[in-house]
C-alpha cells in the first residue's frame, strides 16, 4: 500500500510540474505601441467638414469630440506622444445655428423611427461661437472648416468676407477667427509648427455639385485647376514645414454615401409594374424626356433630400416641390413657378409619373452627372497620388478604395458590421454624407493604418466598439419604415456651405 | 481480486488521456484509456470499448459497470484583435473565463452467451464551452457558447474465435446548443441568447479486434457521422422592434463527424503493454454553422467554418505491479481549423498531450482508474479571418479523469 501511495504521489508530482510549466502564458511577439522613428510633438489637421467632425448637418460638441483628428491625437498619445491638449472649435450642444438669425440648431435628430422622421428639432442654440474662441490665443489644432474647397487652403482673402455672398459661410471666420493667427489655413497651420499633419481637402470640389443634383454649383472644380491648386498647396505646406510628415487622404466616390443610395431603391420597390419614374436631367427645368425603373445600368441616383417628395409620386395635382422650393428661397410661389410653367411644367398631372410634372432635377443625380462627378474624382485622386508621390514626407491615405470596399462588402469591426445603409448601416450620420461617431473612428483608423504601414509607426487603433452610435428615440417607437422624411427647409443650411460657385 | 478478470485483453493499460480533441470532439471517455494517450482500440479491454472499439466487449466475460467522468479545465488567452502585423494591440490580452467541464463515460456490459457480450454506453463525445468576460472586445462575436451531446449506445459484440471479435452499436444522439453574444443596432446594445435542443438522431459504430499472437493485437473501429436537427429560441434583451430584433424561434442543423480508430498493441512482457493508435476525424462535415430565424429571416446566421478532416496520433502504455497499474501516454492532435476560421467561439490549434495515470484493484469486484493529462495548444495565430477578428490564442488544459469499475 505504501508503494501505491508513493507511485500515486509521483504521478501527481509529475502532473503538477506539467501544469506549472504550462501556466507560463507567453505573449505573442509583436510591436509595442510606439511612434517608431517618427517625432510627433504637435499634430494639426487640415480639411473640411469631415475633418471638423461635422455630423447630422451640424457641428456640436458631443459629436466634435469624436472627430477623427481628435481621436487620432488620443491614439498618438497612447503611442507615446505627449501632445499638448488638442484644441478644437467646440460648439456646445445643440451646436451651430441653421442661419445667423434663426436661433435654432441646424443639426438633425431622429424625431421618430416610424418613417423614420429625421430633421432639426427646433433646438435653441446656446452659443454663436466656439466655447474657447475668445480664450485660445492661437490657431485651433483642428483647422477643418466645413465647406472649404481646395482653393481655400491658400486663399488669403478675409475670413469674414466668406460669410457674405456668394459663399454665405460664416464658419471660416468662426474657426480661423483672425488673420493675426495667420491669414490663410496654410499660414495658421504653419504657425502651429506641427511635425504631423493630416490633409483632407478636395471633397467639396465635387460634393456640392453632386448633392445638389448637379445644380449648385453646376460643375465640379475643373481638374486642371484642381491639380494646380492641390500641387501648390502641398508644395507650400511642405516648404513651410519641411520636417513634417503629411498624411493626405484622397476623395471617396460620392455614389458610395447613403445620401444617394437610400431613396432610389425605395422608389424602385414601390413603382408598379410597367410604371416609370419621370425625372429631369441635368439643367432641364421643363417636362421630363427621361424615365427610369432603376433597373437600367445607368440609373439615376436620388438624393436623400427627395424623401418627402418620393412619398408624393403619383399624386395629382402636386406642386409641393415648387411650394417648398419657393419657401426655401424666400420668394413667392407664383414668381418662382412662372418660369417652370413657361417651360411646360403642369402640376395638375401625376407627380413623378407624368412627363409634365417630373421629379425635379435638384433631387436627381442622373447618369451624365454621375459620370461628371466620377471623372472629377478620378482626376482629383490621380492628382493627389501624383503630388503626394513628389512631396517628401507625404503619404496617401486611400479613403476612396476603403469606402468602395465598404460599399461593396460592408465592414466588420470586432464583430460589429457596418454598411453604407442609411441609419441602420451605422457608418454615416443622419445627413447621409458625414460619418457617425463610429464612422469617424473608422476614418481615424484608416489614417492610423497609413501611419503604421507607411511611416513605420505602431499607433494603437481606435476601439470603434466604444464609440457612440447615432442617438435614437426610445425603443418603443413603432416600426414601418418608408421614406426618411427631412423637410426641404432643413437642407438649406446644408447647401449653404456647399451650394455656391467658388 | 484483480481487475484482470474484466480486462481480458493484453495487460490492460488503462486510460490514456486524449485531451479534448480538435474541434469540439472529446475522447476522454474512460480514465484507463485516457492515461495511455487514448491508444486503446487494439485492446479495448474495459467497458469503454463501447466507445473505442466495440469488438473489445466480446473478450469481456463478466458483467461490469464502468462509470467515469473527466474534469477538463482549459485556460485560454486571446491577444488582439489586430488590424495587421504592425498593430500594437497584439499585446492586449483577454483571458477566457475559466470553466470546468465534466464529460461522462458511463458503461455497462453483460455477457449473454459464451461468445456474445452486450453493453450500453452513455457518453458525451462532442462538447464545447467557451465564455469570455462581459464587455470584452469580441462581445459582438461571442460571449458564451455551450454545446453538449449525449450518445446512448447499445452495443453487441461477438467472439468469432479466441483471436477475432467483432462488435457493433447503435448511437442514439441528442444534444443542446447555447450561443450568446451582444449585438449593436444604431446606439443600442442588445444581448442575444440562443438555446436549442436537438431531437434524437441515429448513427452506428462498428469494430474489429484481432489478436495476431499472444504479444500482438490490432483493432479498428468506426463511428458514423450523425446529423442533428435542433430547434429552440432566440431571445433579445432588450428587444428592438425597429431593427427586427425580436424574440424568435430558431432552427439549425449540425453534423457530428465520423471518426475511426486504428490501433496496434504489443505486450512487451507479462507486465508491460504498449499501444499506438491513429484516429481519423471527418471534420469536413462541419463546413458552416447556419441558424435560421422563423419570424425574421433577416437575422439568419451563416458562419462559414470549412473544417478539414484531421487525425490524432496516440501512444501509450501500461505497467502492472500486482494490484497497481501505472500508465502513461502521449498524443498529437492536428487541428481541423484553418487560420482564417479560428475564432473566439472555438480557438482551435494543434495540441500535444502528455498523460499519466494509475489503476488500482481494491477487491475482486472494485477497481478505480485515475488519470491526468496536460494538454498544450500550439500558439495559434488567426490571420485574415472571415470574422475580421485577427489575433493570437494561447491555450492549455488540465484534465483529470476518474473511472470506477464494479464487476459482478
Amino acid at each position: 500500500m505504501k508503494a501505491i501511495i508513493l507511485n500515486v504521489s509521483a504521478a501527481l508530482v509529475i502532473a503538477g510540474l506539467l501544469a506549472a510549466s504550462g501556466c507560463t502564458d507567453t505573449a505573442p511577439s509583436g510591436p509595442s505601441a510606439s511612434l517608431g522613428s517618427v517625432t510627433v510633438t504637435k499634430y494639426v489637421a487640415i480639411g473640411n467638414s469631415l475633418t471638423a467632425g461635422y455630423q447630422s448637418n451640424g457641428l456640436y460638441e458631443s459629436a466634435q469630440i469624436y472627430s477623427y483628428p481628435n481621436l487620432i491625437s488620443q491614439q498618438l498619445n497612447a503611442a507615446g506622444a505627449n501632445l499638448p491638449a488638442f484644441q478644437q472649435p467646440l460648439w456646445p450642444d445643440p451646436g451651430t445655428p441653421s442661419s445667423a438669425t434663426s436661433g435654432v440648431a441646424s443639426r438633425y435628430v431622429i424625431i421618430s423611427m416610424n418613417g423614420p422622421v429625421v430633421g432639426p428639432a427646433n433646438e435653441a442654440i446656446t452659443a454663436l461661437a466656439p466655447l474657447n474662441a475668445a480664450t485660445l490665443a492661437r490657431p485651433y489644432d483642428n483647422l477643418g472648416v466645413p465647406g472649404a474647397v481646395i482653393y481655400d487652403f491658400l486663399d488669403t482673402s478675409s475670413f469674414a468676407s466668406k460669410a457674405g455672398a456668394p459663399r454665405n459661410n460664416p464658419l471660416f471666420e468662426a474657426i480661423l477667427r483672425t488673420p493675426v493667427f495667420g491669414n490663410s489655413i496654410l499660414a495658421q497651420a504653419t504657425a502651429l509648427n506641427p511635425d504631423l499633419v493630416t490633409f483632407w481637402l478636395g471633397n467639396n470640389d465635387v460634393l456640392g455639385y453632386a448633392t445638389s443634383g448637379g445644380t449648385s454649383p453646376a460643375a465640379p472644380t475643373d481638374p486642371a485647376i484642381f491639380a494646380q491648386l492641390y500641387g501648390g498647396s502641398l508644395t507650400l505646406l511642405h516648404q513651410a514645414l519641411p520636417k513634417a510628415k503629411i498624411l493626405a487622404a484622397n476623395i471617396p466616390d460620392v455614389a458610395a454615401i447613403p445620401f444617394f443610395t437610400t431613396i432610389g431603391p425605395k422608389i424602385a420597390a414601390t413603382l408598379p409594374a410597367g410604371v416609370y419614374l419621370r425625372y429631369q436631367k441635368h439643367g432641364n427645368a421643363g417636362p421630363a424626356l427621361d424615365s427610369t425603373r432603376f433597373t437600367e445600368a445607368n440609373s439615376p441616383l436620388i438624393t436623400l433630400e427627395a424623401g418627402p417628395y418620393a412619398a408624393l409620386i403619383g399624386q395629382s395635382p402636386c406642386a409641393q416641390w415648387y411650394h417648398d422650393l419657393a419657401a426655401s428661397l424666400g420668394i413667392p410661389f407664383t414668381t418662382l413657378f412662372a418660369q417652370y410653367a413657361a417651360a411646360g411644367i403642369d402640376t395638375t398631372t401625376p407627380f413623378g409619373l407624368s412627363p409634365s410634372n417630373p421629379f425635379p432635377d435638384a433631387l436627381v443625380l442622373d447618369a451624365g452627372e454621375q459620370t461628371i462627378a466620377t471623372n472629377a474624382i478620378t482626376a482629383f485622386n490621380a492628382t493627389i497620388a501624383n503630388v503626394v508621390a513628389n512631396t517628401s514626407g507625404a503619404v496617401v491615405v486611400d479613403m476612396n478604395s476603403f469606402f468602395n470596399s465598404v460599399k461593396a462588402n460592408g465592414l466588420s469591426v470586432n464583430g460589429q458590421t457596418f454598411t453604407t445603409a442609411y441609419i441602420a448601416g451605422g457608418l454615416f450620420s443622419l445627413d447621409g454624407v458625414h460619418p457617425s461617431s463610429k464612422g469617424y473612428g473608422i476614418v481615424a483608423n484608416q489614417y492610423i493604418k497609413a501611419m503604421n504601414d507607411k511611416l513605420g509607426m505602431h499607433v494603437p487603433y481606435v476601439n470603434v466598439n466604444n464609440l457612440p452610435g447615432i442617438p435614437t428615440p426610445p425603443l418603443s417607437k413603432a416600426h414601418g419604415v418608408q421614406y426618411p422624411n427631412i423637410p426641404l427647409s432643413a437642407w438649406k443650411s446644408f447647401h449653404t456651405l456647399w451650394g455656391s460657385e467658388n | 481480486m484483480t481487475l484482470h478478470t474484466v480486462c481480458l485483453c493484453v495487460a490492460a493499460i488503462l486510460g490514456s488521456a486524449r485531451g479534448f480533441a480538435g474541434g469540439f470532439q472529446l475522447n476522454e471517455l474512460g480514465a484507463r484509456a485516457m492515461a495511455q494517450g487514448g491508444a486503446f482500440a487494439a485492446r479495448a479491454s474495459d467497458p469503454s470499448a463501447i466507445y473505442f472499439n466495440p469488438a473489445g466487449l466480446a473478450f469481456q466475460t463478466q458483467p461490469e459497470l464502468y462509470l467515469g467522468t473527466t474534469l477538463i479545465m482549459p485556460q485560454v488567452s486571446f491577444y488582439g484583435p489586430v488590424v495587421d502585423a504592425n498593430d500594437p494591440a497584439i499585446k492586449n490580452e483577454t483571458k477566457m473565463t475559466n470553466q470546468t467541464f465534466t464529460p461522462i463515460g458511463m458503461y455497462g456490459t453483460y455477457p449473454v452467451a459464451n461468445n456474445i457480450t452486450v453493453g450500453v454506453g452513455v457518453t458525451n463525445p462532442y462538447g464545447l464551452g467557451t465564455e469570455w468576460p462581459s464587455g470584452w472586445v469580441g462581445r459582438f462575436l461571442t460571449t458564451k457558447v455551450d454545446l453538449a451531446s449525449f450518445y446512448y449506445t447499445p452495443t453487441v459484440a461477438y467472439k468469432v474465435s479466441d483471436q477475432l471479435s467483432i462488435g457493433a452499436g447503435l448511437n442514439i444522439v441528442t444534444g443542446t446548443v447555447k450561443l450568446q453574444q451582444d449585438a449593436q443596432v444604431i446606439d443600442t446594445t442588445t444581448h442575444v441568447s440562443i438555446d436549442m435542443t436537438a431531437k434524437a438522431a441515429y448513427g452506428f459504430n462498428v469494430g474489429v479486434l484481432y489478436k495476431i499472437s499472444p504479444e500482438w493485437s490490432v483493432g479498428v473501429s468506426y463511428r458514423s457521422s450523425v446529423k442533428l436537427s435542433a430547434t429552440g429560441t432566440a431571445d433579445f434583451t432588450p428587444q428592438f422592434t425597429v431593427a427586427g430584433l425580436v424574440n424568435d424561434n430558431v432552427t439549425s442543423s449540425l453534423t457530428l463527424p465520423a471518426t475511426a480508430f486504428a490501433g496496434l498493441a504489443y505486450k512487451a512482457s507479462p507486465n508491460f503493454t504498449v499501444e499506438a493508435d491513429y484516429q481519423y476525424i471527418g471534420w469536413s462535415s462541419y463546413n458552416q454553422l447556419a441558424i435560421d430565424f422563423t419570424k425574421n429571416p433577416a437575422n439568419n446566421v451563416v458562419a462559414p467554418k470549412d473544417y478539414s478532416d484531421t487525425y490524432i496520433i496516440r501512444i501509450g502504455g501500461e505497467y502492472t505491479m500486482n494490484e497497481l497499474k501505472l500508465r502513461a501516454g502521449y498524443l498529437y492532435d492536428h487541428s481541423p481549423v484553418a487560420s482564417a476560421y479560428v475564432d473566439p467561439i472555438l480557438p482551435d490549434a494543434n495540441r500535444n498531450g502528455v498523460n499519466v495515470g494509475v489503476g488500482y484493484q481494491f477487491s475482486k469486484a472494485i477497481s478505480a482508474d485515475l488519470s491526468y493529462m496536460f494538454l498544450k495548444f500550439d500558439q495559434r495565430q488567426a490571420t485574415n479571418t472571415v470574422s475580421n477578428f485577427d489575433g493570437t490564442y494561447n491555450a492549455l488544459a488540465n484534465l483529470i479523469g476518474v473511472s470506477l469499475g464494479y464487476t459482478f
